[in-house]
């Protein structure tokens, strides 16, 4: 278990969720430190006690562009660089078409698709060679489904993102791929307002979309990010790897 | 190292190239290995290079008679398996004009009718919760001029694991794909060139990939791994390309 030895990470909206079960299993693979980003410090205090002493958090709210500028800086203080950056956060809010309103829209391409330019931006001249960056996209580009256009539209632009930074970047060794998660079990469903009933009934719904009846556990999704994030994936880049069950075959 | 512990897994075409790295792979990790190969020169040097233990039974995935005695072989001694790699494909290209009918025949006979009763044929020695990797190729996402027929018998087992998917479901069988992009293998000393030429052939290529090289057989075992082990239990029906940027990327060159 000594993929990622020598290595520092960062991972943003890792306190929780996929975020948090990749930090979790980036450090069970040996990386040196593990620093993550997320807007509540609590949450975030918490999550470093979880993760042990090889981790740090940076209060980065990542839908706030005068927090994506400082994250450099704030990264620096604790490394002087980082071999992956695995960008994670992001909001999923759904609307049907006759309901996006223009603060939707922005909200939402604001964080998912600018807040993603600015922040490997920022973390650019922080990475090494040979370094690995993974983009957090979803199997929802894949195969939608309804009320997700505006959510699927801002994930589908980081298709064109790693294309052109794998290209870019390909000279400094750097590697750019994205990760589409189908359903998972993560606490963003609790965050919806759902009843207990609701979520059940909510989670019987896509399981049966799903060709292998069931959500991913977070940790499924972690390990896929680990494959992208090591060396093991040494000649992938500019490509996607979706890990969604079968959603998109049924 | 031992995601494969107590998991049986046979390689077809793994005397050399992917095939060979892959088992190599495997092994550490594990596995016991059966390898198949049209040549049995070949296919016990590798089996010693494998480790004690590896299997080597000369087979060739393009006859089904081969195949027939292949399985019935492995039951009688295996049982079961757990993880296939239908790895075995050949590589030939020729401009439409010069496509005969003979070279059609070759390249699906192995590299389609070959991999669809392989996977058919090994289907009821899988274990549930097994694994299946077909080796495609990047070739099936990019116009290739003289790759034609070659590209198709990629993007038909391309499809293949999404509908075999499908009905390997019920029985938690993940059927997956790798697609390698130019791979640092002996093809080119297959297809008749000289080591020189084939050192030029892989520089030049390498000119038009984004990570400015040929990929390893070494990576290409990597994804294969990962998609055969439980790692990859949620990954089904679905493509890992190992291509170092290749077939994603239009123009390389520009912007370095």
């Amino acid at each position: 278990m000594s993929k990622l030895q020598g290595k520092t990470a960062l991972i943003t909206g890792g306190n929780s969720g996929i975020g948090l079960a990749t930090a979790k299993e980036f450090l069970a693979q040996g990386a040196d430190q593990v620093i993550i980003t997320g807007r509540n410090q609590q949450a975030l205090d918490l999550a470093v006690q979880e993760l042990g002493d090889k981790a740090q958090s940076i209060l980065c709210d990542s839908t706030q562009m005068t927090h994506i500028r400082q994250l450099a800086e704030a990264v620096k203080a604790l490394t002087p660089s980082l071999d992956i950056i695995y960008i994670n956060a992001g909001i999923s809010e759904f609307a049907p078409l006759e309901h996006i309103t223009e603060d939707h829209y922005d909200h939402v391409f604001g964080t998912n698709v600018k807040g993603v330019v600015f922040t490997v931006q920022q973390l650019l001249p922080l990475l090494n060679e040979g370094a690995s960056i993974i983009l957090c996209s979803t199997a929802g580009v894949q195969k939608g489904f309804p009320g997700a256009s505006v959510y699927v539209a801002s994930k589908a632009a980081l298709a064109g993102f790693i294309r052109i930074w794998a290209t870019e970047l390909a000279g400094r060794k750097i590697r750019v791929n994205s990760i589409s998660p189908g359903f998972t079990n993560t606490p963003l469903f609790d965050k919806v307002g759902l009843s207990e009933e609701q979520k059940q009934g909510a989670m019987e719904l896509y399981n049966s979309k799903v060709l292998m009846g069931r959500f991913a556990l977070p940790d499924e999704i972690a390990k896929s990010v680990t494959y992208l994030a090591s060396n093991d994936s040494s000649y992938v880049t500019g490509t996607d790897l979706l890990v969604d069950g079968g959603y998109k075959l049924t | 190292m031992s995601k494969l512990q107590g998991k049986i897994a046979l390689i077809t075409g793994g005397n050399s190239g992917i095939g060979l790295a892959t088992a190599k792979l495997f092994a550490q990790e594990g596995a016991t290995v059966i390898i198949t190969g049209r040549d049995q020169v070949t296919l016990d040097t590798a089996a010693r290079e494998i480790g004690d233990g590896t299997i080597a039974i000369r087979s060739d995935a393009g006859q089904l008679a081969d195949l027939d005695a292949l399985f019935q072989q492995i039951k009688t001694e295996f049982g079961g398996l757990d993880i296939l790699f239908a790895n075995a494909g050949i590589f030939k290209n020729a401009p439409l004009a010069d496509s005969t009918e003979a070279l059609y025949q070759e390249l699906f006979d192995i590299n389609v009718k070959g991999v669809f009763f392989t996977i058919q044929k090994a289907e009821s020695l899988l274990r549930d919760s097994g694994a299946i990797v077909i080796n495609a190729s990047t070739v099936a996402h990019v116009g290739t001029p003289g790759a034609s027929l070659y590209a198709a018998t990629k993007a038909a087992v391309r499809q293949l694991a999404r509908n075999l998917s499908m009905e390997l479901a019920a029985r938690r069988i993940r059927v997956n794909v790798v697609s390698p992009g130019v791979t640092h293998t002996a093809i080119f000393g297959r297809l008749g060139y000289s080591e020189e030429q084939a050192a030029a052939g892989f520089a030049h290529l390498a000119g038009e990939i984004p990570l400015r090289r040929v990929g390893q057989p070494e990576e290409i075992a990597k994804a294969v791994l990962f998609l055969a082990s439980d790692d990859s239990s949620y990954v089904v029906g679905e493509e890992i390309l190992v291509d170092g940027g290749y077939s994603t990327i239009g123009t390389p060159g520009v912007q370095r």
